[in-house]
């Protein structure tokens, strides 16, 4: 999770941020800038909310791209390629990864959100536990870190395909989704399997690339062991038109994504360590 | 193919394989056959010609399991906790390469590609022969077929067919 609280002079963003001045937006001021590993996006939020601040906040997460008003200690807007509102507000503080970070965005004339910070996150809580299926993608430890889970999302990566055309001064368009940010986008197919080879949850997947899915697995975790190279972790394939990734979660769990031809996966393969 | 011409080929082979390692953190390398024959290798004595030729066996089998899905698997980046392991799929047969901790990436796959291009006349060809030390038997096995009284001596056989 990162948090940056930047300089309007010396961040490669801010020239962007600059051009179009928000009658109305978040002023940036001076500030530290800190990066924080295994924060919780509800943590971030309360903090904000604690500090009466006026900004506008835009979250990173597994579900894309979020944008959350703050003003005088409360959430008052908030907005993502869906939805907008409370809806959205819920939708971003269900998101478990990712980055978190101040931006200029255009002021919305009306707050769209009349609950309190508490009333939200109890929702949230709420929706979590009835996604218990979900088939979001829990980004896996980094190897070398321990059991630390690493949120750190690279948002220069992610910025480098959209940032620049999420600013608007128009409203209406803080709706439009921008080009292949969102993680979770970049893939037509995210497939979680069980410990024992069973589809947890799929997105665009197949029976068949499941048992294909389970048996390169067991097959790459016997080639690790003969060679003594260590435990099995991820997978990228190239094939001929596609690409296909597999990799080891938590809890016996392996996750196969392919992504779509234009996806970025520069910061999902550092993550994987490939 | 003899087995002396088999041995010049393997260490023609293994020649290209060793300038891999001019890319940093390379461990070495070793070519199969698409029938899971070690044809070279170029890597720490570590690592026992079976422990290699049962590896890349494994390995083909990750290929064919896409394969049979309808993907034709072309390079894969396998991780392994401090190790990786980049496979390149080579006419008749598949490059294995080990690398241990950071490596330059881009800069791996083009020697990959290159290193690829070379062997893939001596992978395919070692491909297309029967193995060296099979090769004197060979005549035999093709001639005991069913209803037929030849074979390799010792081999089991019943109702004229061979037993595994």
């Amino acid at each position: 999770m990162i948090v940056q609280k930047r300089e309007t002079n010396d961040v490669e963003t801010a020239a962007d941020e600059r051009e179009a001045p928000v009658p109305g937006g978040t002023a940036a001021t001076r500030g530290f800038s800190a990066q924080l590993r295994g924060a919780s996006l509800w943590d971030l939020v309360q903090l904000e909310c604690l500090s009466r601040s006026r900004r506008c906040i835009r979250v990173v997460g597994e579900g894309g791209v979020g944008y959350l008003f703050f003003d005088r200690g409360r959430v008052i807007h908030a907005a993502t390629a869906q939805a907008i509102g409370e809806a959205a507000a819920v939708e971003v503080l269900a998101w478990t990864n990712g980055s978190f970070e101040a931006c200029e965005r255009p002021w919305p004339e009306q707050p769209s959100i009349a609950a309190g910070l508490e009333a939200l996150l109890l929702r949230t809580a709420q929706l979590c536990d009835e996604r218990a299926a979900s088939n979001l993608v829990a980004f896996p430890t980094r190897p070398g870190d321990g059991d630390e889970t690493y949120e750190e999302l690279q948002i220069g990566d992610l910025e480098a395909h959209g940032g620049g055309e999420m600013r608007s001064s128009n409203t209406d368009d803080m709706l439009t989704p921008p080009p292949r940010v969102e993680i979770s986008g970049d893939f037509a197919v995210v497939m979680r399997l069980g410990p024992t080879g069973a589809i947890m949850s799929s997105r665009g997947g197949s029976e068949e690339l499941g048992q294909a899915v389970a048996y390169v697995e067991r097959l790459l975790q016997l080639t690790g062991e003969m060679l003594g190279l260590g435990p099995f972790s991820a997978l990228e394939c190239t094939f001929t038109h596609e690409r296909c990734l597999i990799f080891c979660e938590g809890g016996g769990e392996t996750v196969a994504l392919r992504p779509r031809a234009d996806a970025n996966l520069t910061a999902l393969r550092e993550r994987l360590g490939l | 193919m003899t087995g002396t011409e088999a041995r010049a080929l393997s260490e023609t082979v293994r020649g290209t394989l060793a300038t891999l390692k001019d890319v940093a953190g390379i461990t070495g390398s070793f070519v199969c056959t698409n029938e899971g024959r070690l044809v070279a290798r170029e890597i720490p004595a570590l690592f026992e010609d079976a422990v290699l030729s049962e590896a890349g066996n494994r390995l083909l089998r990750v290929s064919e399991t896409f394969a049979s899905n309808g993907d034709e698997l072309e390079t894969a980046v396998i991780r392994y906790g401090d190790h990786r392991l980049f496979l390149k799929s080579i006419t008749g047969g598949l490059l294995c390469i080990v690398v241990s901790g950071p490596v330059n990436m881009p800069a791996l796959r083009m020697a990959a590609n290159l290193v690829g291009r070379r062997i893939s006349p001596a992978v395919a060809r070692t491909q297309a022969e029967p193995p060296p030390e099979a090769a004197p038997a060979r005549p035999d096995v093709a001639q005991a077929g069913p209803g037929r009284s030849g074979g390799i001596p010792g081999m089991r056989r019943f109702r004229g067919r061979a037993v595994e």
